[in-house]
C-alpha cells in the first residue's frame, strides 16, 4: 500500500539545517498495523505527516497505491487524502465550535455525502465508539477520553483504507489509553491499515511489526508476529 | 455544506461578541456612507432622465465669441422655435419656457406668491410632466386658460374640484383652470407650480421676432432617427442667415442627457467642469470610505487568524480543499456585510432627513423599485468579497502540519500587510481632517472680510403691485411713525448683480479698454442707508441738486480703472446718458466675497431702473416690532399683495452656503473615516493585547512599570499613525492648493494645520489603543502567566 524509498526531509532555517529524514525507506502492506518509535526529535511526526500527505519530502519516492505522489500538488493530495486517509493526533484537534456530530460529519460533508446519509453514518460511528450520547456536546465539554474517541471516530468515519495516528493516547491515562488501543486494534481487524507513532512500548505491543528510527534513520525493525 | 459553514460563522459571530460588533458596525457605517452618497449620485444622473422621449429632447444653446473667448449658454431668441419647426424636417416640435416668473395668485380672498413658466402649448406633448385631468394637447390652447400643480390647486381651492375655476393673476387678467399635473418630481430642471400658455405672453406683448434677444429657453424634440450631427451642422449657419449682424454666432443643440452634470464650457467646449466633478469626487470618497471599512475587516479578521489556524488545519487534514476553505470565509464575510447592510439601511432611512437638508437636495429611496433592491444585494456581495478575499486567501494557505503541530505563530509575514492597512486608513483619515480644516478656514477668512456696507438692521421689498406708485407715501409714513431711519429705491439688491457691460466713454479713456462693470441705480440716500463710505464728493441729493438725476458714483476700482486725477464733475457716457460723476465711494462686496471687487457704477434717477426699496430699520425698537408695523403700513398703499421683506445679511450670508455644504461634508466625512478607523485600531489593540498577555506578565514580575508597559504597547500604532501622517500631509496640501485655486480671495496654507491636524490623529489614536494597553499593563500578572 505504502512504499517509501530514500526520503529525505530536511528543515531549513536561517543558519541551521536539520535533517529530519535521512533517506527512509520501508514498506507498509494492507492492513498491516504498523508501530513508529524513537527518541523525541527522531523525524516520526514529519514522517507521519509525509505519509498523511500533508506535507512533502525533500527527496525520494512516495508510492501509495501504486502511484507516485511525492510531488503533487496541494489540492491533488487533498483529494487522495480525504478518500484514504484518517488521522488521530495526541492533541485530539476537534474544532470548537462544531459539536461531537459535527465534527465527527465534517469529512462526510467535503466527501459532499447526501445529508441522509451522512447522518446514518455519524450515528454509527458514534455508537461504535460509544460517545452517541454526547453527539450534541461541544468538545470542551467531553473528558480528554471521550474526546479522543470523537477524533477516532472522524477518522474512521469515512472508512478510510489507511489510518495514521501521532501518539493517540499521549494525553489520555492508561485505560482510557487501553480504549483507544482497543479501537484501533478493532479497526484493523476489519482490515484498516494503521500507522501509529508512539512512545509507549506497552501501546507498540498492540501492533504487528515497530519500526525504529534515531535521527531520521530506521535502525531496527521488529516484527512482533 | 453551506450549512455548516453558515453554523460555524453564526457561532464564530456569537462567540466573539466585541468583535463582531466592531466589525459589523464599522462596515455598516462605511456601508451607509456610501449606500448616502450612492443615493445622492443616483439622484443627480436621474436629472430629466423621466421623460419619455428623452433621447430625442434638445436644448438649443449659442456659441458667440466675446472679447476672445468663445461663450456658451442657453437661452435664444423667441423667433427660434417657429423657425426651426419651419426650416428643418428633422424637428418634430419645437417649445419655448420663459423665464421663470413670480406672480400674485388671488382666489377669492386668498393671496398667494406662486412662480411657474409661461410656455408653448405643445410643452407637455414634449416633456412627460403628466396631468391628472386635462389633455395635454390642449390645455393650453386658450390664451386665458392655466394649468396648475396639484399642490397648488390644493393650495388655492381646497377639496373642490378646480377645472374650470378662475384664478386671477397680478390683479391684472382671470385665467380658467384647464388642467391638473401631478407634483413635479425633485429630480427636474423644471421648478414651475404652474403655467401659462405663450399666447397669452403675446397679447400682452411680451412676444418679439428679435434675432438679437437672447431671453427664452428653446426646446427641441427631434423626429426618431434624425442626426443630431447633420441638424447641428444646419445650426451653426442659421442665426447668420436671419441676424446679418452676428456673421460668426453659431447654434447648437445640447441633448437632455448632459444637462444637468456636464453643462459646463470653457471657450466653447465642455471643460468637465460640470456637477459631475461633484459626482466623481463623492464617488471617490464613497469608494475610500467602504474600502477604508472593508480593511478594517480584513484587519480584524486577520487579527483573528490564530484563532481561526486550528480550524483550518483541521478541515484541511480531514479533506478540505483550499477552495472550499476560501469559499467559506468569504461565505462568512458575506454573511457579516449582509447583517451590515441590514444595519446600515436602517441607519440611511434615519440619516436621510437630515443628509438633505445637509446637502440641499431631496434624496429618496424608491422602496418598491426591484432594482434598489438589486443593487444592495450587489452591494452587500461585492463588499463581502472585497472585505473577505484578503482574510480568505490568507486563512486558507495555512499549512496544517505547523498549525496543528503548534509551531504555528503569527510571523511578520502577517503583521506587514495589517500595518500596510492602518497606515491607509489613518492617511485617508488625515487627508480629511487637513481639508476639514483648511475648508473651514477660507471660509472664515471670506466672512471675515468687510463687506464694505453695513447690513445689520437692513431689509429690502420688491416694487410689488401699487409700492412704485405709492413709494413717496411709504417713505415718509415709514420714517415719521420711527420703524425706519432711511429709505432708498434702488435697481437690485445689495447682494447681487443684475447689469453689466462695457463700453463706456471717459475723457482719456484707452480704446482697447474693455473693462466690464457692474451697474447699479439708486435715486439718493443710498450712502445712508447702507453706511457706504465715501473717500471723495458726496451723495445723490435731487433736492439740493436737481441734475443729480444724471449723477454718478464709481468705486475706487473703478476709479483706478478710469485714471481720473480729480473725478468729481468727470463724465461717463453709459446706456446713451452723459453721467457726471459726483462721488466716489470704498469698495463693497455687490456679489462674490471670493473675488477681488469689481469696478462699479452706480448711477441717479435718469437711469429709470429701480426694482426695490432698501430700508434701514430704526434700532430704537426691536426688529420684530419694526416689521409688525410696517406691514401696516404696506398693506394700507399696496393691500392686494403680501408684504414680502428680505434681510440683507441672510441673503449676504447665502454667499457662503455651497462652501459651507463642502465644509461640513468634509468634516462629517472626516469624523467617520476617523470613527471607522479607530475601531478597527481598538480591535487590533485588543488581540495585540491579548497575544502579549504572557509577555506583559513575564515583564511586570520582572518588574515593568504600568506607564512603561502602556507605552510599550501603544508604540507600535503610533508609528503608524506618525508614518500615515507623513504620506497624508502632501496629499492633502496638494489637494487644498487645487481647490483653493478657484479663489481669487483665499487663504494661505498655515504649516500649523498641519501639525494640529496630526497632532489630533496622534491624540485619537493615543485614546483608542491606551484603553486596551493601560488593561492589558494593570491586569495581575499572576493571572495572565497562568492562561498559558
Ligand atoms: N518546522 C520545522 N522547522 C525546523 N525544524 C523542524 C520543524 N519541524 C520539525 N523540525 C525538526 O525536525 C526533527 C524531527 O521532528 P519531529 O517533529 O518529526 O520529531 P518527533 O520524532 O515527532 O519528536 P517527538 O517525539 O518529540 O514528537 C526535529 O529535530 C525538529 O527539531
Ligand atoms: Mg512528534
Amino acid at each position: 500500500m505504502i512504499k517509501i524509498t530514500d526520503l529525505e526531509k530536511i528543515y531549513r532555517t536561517e543558519d541551521i539545517e536539520t535533517v529530519a529524514l535521512n533517506k527512509l525507506s520501508f514498506e507498509v502492506k494492507e492492513g498491516e498495523f504498523v508501530a513508529i518509535m524513537g527518541p523525541s526529535g527522531c523525524g516520526k511526526s514529519t514522517l507521519l505527516n509525509i505519509l498523511g500527505l500533508l506535507d512533502d519530502p525533500d527527496g525520494g519516492s512516495f508510492v501509495f497505491n501504486n502511484e507516485e505522489i511525492a510531488h503533487y500538488s496541494e489540492s491533488k493530495r487533498a483529494q487522495i487524502r480525504k478518500r484514504n486517509i484518517g488521522f488521530v493526533f495526541q492533541s485530539f484537534n476537534l474544532i470548537d465550535e462544531l459539536t461531537v456530530f459535527e465534527n465527527v460529519e465534517l469529512p462526510l460533508i467535503y466527501l459532499n455525502m447526501k445529508a441522509s446519509e451522512r447522518k446514518e453514518k455519524v450515528e454509527e460511528v458514534l455508537k461504535k465508539m460509544q460517545v452517541m450520547h454526547r453527539r450534541n456536546h461541544y468538545p470542551q465539554q467531553l473528558s480528554g477520553g471521550q474526546q479522543q474517541r470523537v477524533a477516532v471516530a472522524r477518522a474512521v468515519v469515512n472508512n478510510p483504507k489507511l489510518i495514521l495516528a501521532d501518539e493517540p493516547t499521549g494525553n489520555l491515562d492508561s485505560s482510557n489509553g487501553n480504549e483507544v488501543m482497543q479501537l484501533l486494534t478493532d479497526l484493523n481487524e476489519q482490515g484498516t491499515t494503521i500507522i501509529m507513532v508512539t512512545h509507549s512500548e506497552h501501546d507498540a505491543r498492540y501492533s504487528h511489526r515497530i519500526i525504529r528510527l534515531l535521527d531520521g534513520q530506521m535502525v531496527l525493525e521488529n516484527s512482533l508476529i | 455544506m453551506l450549512k455548516n459553514y453558515f453554523k460555524i460563522a453564526v457561532r464564530n459571530l456569537i462567540r466573539h461578541k466585541v468583535f463582531s460588533t466592531i466589525n459589523i458596525l464599522g462596515l455598516a457605517i462605511g456601508m451607509a456612507s456610501a449606500m448616502l452618497i450612492l443615493l445622492w449620485i443616483q439622484n443627480e444622473v436621474s436629472y430629466d432622465q423621466f421623460h419619455e422621449k428623452k433621447d430625442r429632447i434638445y436644448n438649443a444653446w449659442n456659441r458667440a465669441s466675446f472679447s476672445g473667448e468663445l461663450q456658451c449658454w442657453g437661452t435664444t431668441p423667441k423667433v427660434l422655435a417657429r423657425t426651426m419647426e419651419k426650416d428643418f424636417p428633422e424637428v418634430e416640435q419645437a417649445t419655448r419656457v420663459n423665464w421663470p416668473s413670480s406672480d400674485l395668485f388671488s382666489v377669492g380672498d386668498k393671496r398667494l406668491t406662486v412662480s411657474g413658466n409661461i410656455v408653448d402649448s405643445n410643452f407637455l406633448q414634449i416633456f412627460t410632466f403628466p396631468l391628472i385631468k386635462g389633455d395635454p394637447k390642449s390645455v393650453l390652447h386658450d390664451m386665458h386658460s392655466i394649468v396648475l400643480t396639484e399642490t397648488l390647486a390644493e393650495k388655492l381651492f381646497g377639496n373642490e374640484d378646480p377645472m374650470g375655476k378662475i384664478i386671477r393673476l397680478d390683479n391684472e387678467d382671470n385665467f380658467t383652470v384647464t388642467g391638473i399635473l401631478k407634483d413635479l418630481p425633485n429630480n427636474t430642471r423644471f421648478k414651475f407650480e404652474y403655467l401659462l400658455p405663450w399666447s397669452y405672453l403675446r397679447s400682452a406683448g411680451g412676444d418679439d421676432t428679435n434675432w438679437g434677444n437672447n431671453s427664452t429657453s428653446t426646446y427641441v424634440l427631434l423626429k426618431p432617427n434624425a442626426s443630431l450631427s447633420s441638424i447641428n451642422d444646419k445650426m451653426k449657419v442659421l442665426k447668420p442667415r436671419y441676424d446679418k449682424e452676428e456673421s460668426k454666432w453659431e447654434m447648437f443643440l445640447y441633448p437632455i442627457s448632459r444637462w444637468r452634470l456636464y453643462s459646463s464650457f470653457e471657450n466653447g467646449i465642455e471643460d468637465n467642469n460640470g456637477r459631475i466633478q461633484f459626482v466623481r469626487l463623492f464617488g471617490i470618497i464613497a469608494a475610500f470610505i467602504l474600502l477604508i471599512a472593508c480593511i478594517n475587516f480584513m484587519n480584524l479578521s486577520t487579527a483573528r487568524s490564530e484563532k481561526r489556524a486550528k480550524e483550518v488545519g483541521i478541515r484541511k487534514v480531514v479533506g478540505a480543499q483550499k477552495s472550499s476553505l476560501i469559499g467559506q470565509f468569504i461565505g462568512e464575510s458575506i454573511l457579516m456585510a449582509f447583517l451590515a447592510a441590514v444595519i446600515a439601511v436602517v441607519i440611511v432611512v434615519l440619516i436621510l432627513p437630515a443628509f438633505n437638508q445637509l446637502i440641499g437636495e431631496k434624496v429618496t429611496v424608491a422602496y418598491g423599485d426591484l432594482n434598489v433592491w438589486l443593487a444592495v444585494f450587489g452591494f452587500i456581495i461585492i463588499t463581502g468579497l472585497l472585505a473577505g478575499s484578503y482574510p480568505a486567501f490568507f486563512l486558507s494557505s495555512f499549512q496544517p502540519v505547523a498549525v496543528l503541530k503548534g509551531t504555528f505563530r503569527k510571523g511578520n509575514a502577517l503583521v506587514t500587510p495589517r500595518k500596510v492597512l492602518v497606515v491607509l486608513q489613518f492617511t485617508f483619515a488625515i487627508v480629511l481632517i487637513i481639508c476639514t480644516m483648511i475648508v473651514k478656514q477660507q471660509i472664515d477668512f471670506a466672512k471675515d472680510r468687510q463687506t464694505g456696507y453695513n447690513k445689520n438692521n437692513l431689509v429690502y421689498h420688491f416694487l410689488t403691485g401699487d409700492i412704485g406708485k405709492n413709494f413717496e407715501l411709504i417713505r415718509t409714513e415709514l420714517k415719521s411713525s420711527g420703524i425706519a431711519t432711511s429709505i432708498t429705491k434702488t435697481s437690485s439688491p445689495l447682494t447681487e448683480s443684475w447689469s453689466d457691460g462695457w463700453g463706456q466713454e471717459w475723457e482719456g479713456k484707452d480704446p482697447n479698454d474693455k473693462t466690464d462693470f457692474f451697474r447699479y441705480s439708486q435715486e439718493g440716500g443710498l450712502g445712508v442707508t447702507a453706511g457706504l463710505q465715501f473717500v471723495n464728493g458726496r451723495d445723490f441729493d435731487l433736492k439740493q441738486f436737481p441734475t443729480d438725476s444724471t449723477a454718478m458714483i464709481i468705486n475706487e476700482t473703478a476709479l483706478k480703472v478710469m485714471k481720473f486725477k480729480d473725478p468729481i464733475g468727470k463724465i461717463v457716457k453709459d446706456n446713451g446718458v452723459d453721467w457726471h460723476i459726483v462721488g466716489v465711494i470704498k469698495d463693497f462686496i455687490l456679489t462674490s466675497p471670493y473675488e477681488p471687487t469689481r469696478p462699479m457704477l452706480i448711477t441717479g434717477a435718469k437711469s429709470e431702473w429701480f426694482n426695490l426699496m432698501l430700508i434701514k430699520l430704526n434700532n430704537q425698537h426691536s426688529t420684530g416690532d419694526n416689521l409688525k408695523k410696517a406691514e401696516a403700513i404696506f398693506k394700507k398703499y399696496n393691500p392686494e399683495y403680501p408684504f414680502e421683506y428680505k434681510f440683507v445679511d441672510e441673503e449676504y450670508a447665502k454667499k457662503f452656503e455651497a462652501e459651507n455644504r463642502i465644509g461640513v461634508l468634509a468634516g462629517v466625512f472626516a469624523g467617520l473615516t476617523i470613527f471607522i478607523s479607530c475601531l478597527g485600531l481598538f480591535g487590533l489593540a485588543t488581540y495585540m493585547a491579548e497575544n502579549r498577555i504572557k509577555e506583559i506578565g513575564v515583564r511586570k514580575v520582572l518588574g515593568a512599570s504600568v506607564s512603561g508597559i502602556t507605552a510599550l504597547l501603544s508604540k507600535d500604532f503610533l508609528k503608524l499613525v506618525v508614518i500615515s501622517f507623513v504620506l497624508a500631509a502632501p496629499v492633502a496640501w496638494w489637494a487644498m492648493d487645487n481647490w483653493l485655486q478657484d479663489y481669487s480671495y483665499r487663504v494661505q496654507i498655515q504649516w500649523w494645520v498641519f501639525v494640529l491636524a496630526g497632532m489630533l490623529s496622534i491624540l485619537i489614536a493615543v485614546i483608542t489603543v491606551s484603553y486596551q494597553a493601560i488593561k492589558a499593563a494593570t491586569a495581575n500578572p499572576v493571572k495572565s502567566l497562568r492562561s498559558e
